[in-house]
């Protein structure tokens, strides 16, 4: 037999932060949007918003501009300064594709 | 997009819910938000990371076994594309052996840390530049090449964190000057961005940044980049700029756009999208002067389109990087021009006429850029396809004929140049060459 042994070409990751925690349930809870305003974010974000307001009692969803948009500002920190500071419990983001 | 969230420095998973393409064109049914909603709430509650750890991990050696040589590198080649590490050509396994040997190439440690190649977030060291370097076929003459391209690369202005993975398509150019490139065997002249067996040491350099963007960046197709075609990229472009053939009062590319003392050895790296090849000579009886006029003319005009994609190097980057034979760039000289009179006629004459930029819906990617300068151009009739004169990348290369030139056109946030800094004991690395390869 001839055995031949090489490097694993794909290296590391280094895992630096952990994801940010999950909420137990999403009534009475403060949610937010953070949109690229692309590929239809501008009609799905806003259903998801009234599904969510339907469908979880006291749940207070922002509104869909509540935050600076456009893929030029979505990633800063600035932006992620003024997510903190309002104080939602989650957030989503949209949308990529 | 299933892992550029490890390149933020998180756990290579994150919680989404993805849709087919359909549902973010225009006017697409948007039911199926409302059908999957459940997938939204768990993702907001449910979902857990599979990955609770922390720290980066070295992945262990690969072992194959087979009946013969030739089975066994079948069997190599069989398991690095069961793993999706290859490009579909053969693979030269990087076994410790073949990896040492190619470290010869640099003084540098091998563990040293080069960064983190997007969008995945591999930690990419100059050993990994070598494991990529062996298993593209290359020698250790090439190494501290490819580790100034890969430091380029990965330098945040040059834009590689979104092209990586984006649907434009570009990929990466790395231009060469310096002694280095002709002591390597790196193309200059005929042939230059293609495969030459006198001259291999580009498809080499090129093909092993190919793999790291893959096999580190996770730019895999249609998985980690949404290059729709993915232009150029078995081997992305490596050449040397021509410097032999560079009239009088011209600078290397290195010295004037990056300020290396002329005769340094370095790289620029921009990235393109497009490649076009122009025919730039006359075909009758023209003066000298109308044949470089005519020439200038075509030229401009293959620049004059809405590349909506270019807007990314507006400001800092480049419009594009435009080859000329040294023939060419020598006989203008004598009539004359300069390498600035060159981009100022460039510039001027490749602006586009608002009206052709407005029925090709221009002003609506210029008003959401993020560089004000993009937006303010709009005024501007007809509209300069860059900010200014200087962004042109103009190099002289592709062999001593006087016909074509060679247009790549831009998507390059920034032009970034590296020093190459080759090992002590490089003569004797290039004397190996000489008894593998032949006189040079």
């Amino acid at each position: 037999m001839v055995r031949l042994e090489f490097h694993d070409p794909s290296g590391a990751i280094e895992v630096t932060q952990a994801h940010a925690a999950r909420v137990a349930a999403l009534a009475s809870k403060r949610v937010g949007f953070v949109s690229n305003e692309q590929w239809q974010a501008y009609r799905m974000l806003p259903l998801l918003k009234g599904l969510l307001e339907a469908d979880f009692p006291g749940i207070e969803v922002l509104p869909i501009d509540a935050f600076p948009q456009g893929n030029a500002v979505i990633g800063s920190e600035e932006t992620a300064a003024l997510v903190k500071a309002s104080g939602v419990d989650a957030v989503v983001i949209g949308n990529a594709a | 997009m299933t892992n550029a969230v490890a390149g933020l420095g998180l756990a290579p998973d994150a919680a989404m819910v993805t849709f087919p393409i359909e549902m973010f064109l225009p006017g697409s049914d948007i039911g199926p938000v409302r059908a999957r909603k459940q997938e939204f709430y768990d993702g907001l509650t449910r979902w857990r990371s599979s990955l609770a750890g922390a720290g980066a991990g070295e992945p262990p050696m690969l072992r194959v076994e087979g009946t013969s040589v030739e089975d066994t590198f079948a069997r190599a080649n069989h398991l690095m594309l069961a793993n999706r590490w290859g490009d579909g050509l053969p693979l030269w396994p990087p076994t410790r052996e073949r990896v040492d040997w190619i470290l010869r190439g640099t003084a540098e440690a091998r563990g040293r840390r080069l960064g983190t190649f997007p969008p995945r977030g591999g930690v990419t060291t100059v050993e990994s530049c070598a494991i990529a370097l062996a298993m593209a076929g290359g020698r250790p003459e090439y190494l501290p090449v490819l580790a100034a391209a890969v430091e380029a690369f990965l330098d945040p202005e040059s834009g590689s964190e979104t092209l990586q993975a984006a649907s434009g398509s570009a990929f990466p150019v790395v231009i060469v000057n310096g002694p280095i490139g002709a002591r390597i065997r790196l193309n200059a002249g005929f042939g230059c961005l293609g495969p030459d067996p006198q001259r291999p040491a580009g498809a080499s350099i090129g093909r092993a940044l190919r793999l790291l963007q893959q096999n580190l960046g996770g730019a895999l197709p249609g998985i980690g980049t949404m290059a729709n075609y993915g232009g150029l990229r078995h081997t992305n472009v490596v050449f040397a700029e021509d410097e032999a053939s560079l009239p009088a009062g011209w600078t290397p590319h290195g010295t004037e756009r990056h300020g290396f003392p002329s005769g340094t050895s370095s790289i620029s790296l921009a990235f393109a999208n497009g490649a076009a090849n122009i025919r730039r000579r006359g075909a009758k009886k023209e003066t000298p002067e109308e044949d470089a006029r005519q020439g200038m003319h075509r030229m401009a005009d293959f620049m004059r389109v809405p590349n909506m994609a270019g807007l990314a190097g507006y400001e800092h980057g480049t419009p594009g990087i435009l080859m000329i034979p040294g023939v060419v760039a020598q006989t203008m000289v004598g009539l004359g021009w300069t390498k600035a009179s060159i981009r100022e006629f460039l510039w001027e004459h490749s602006r586009i006429p608002a009206e052709a930029l407005r029925r090709a819906g221009g002003p609506a990617w210029i008003e959401i850029d993020t560089s004000k300068v993009v937006r303010e151009s709009l005024v501007l009739d007809p509209w300069p396809i860059t900010a200014q004169p200087e962004n042109f990348v103009i190099v002289v290369a592709g062999g001593g004929h006087p016909t074509n030139s060679y247009w790549l056109q831009g998507y390059s946030p920034g032009v970034v140049g590296r020093r190459i800094e080759p090992p002590a004991a490089f003569e004797s690395l290039l004397a190996e060459a000489e008894r593998d390869l032949g006189p040079a």
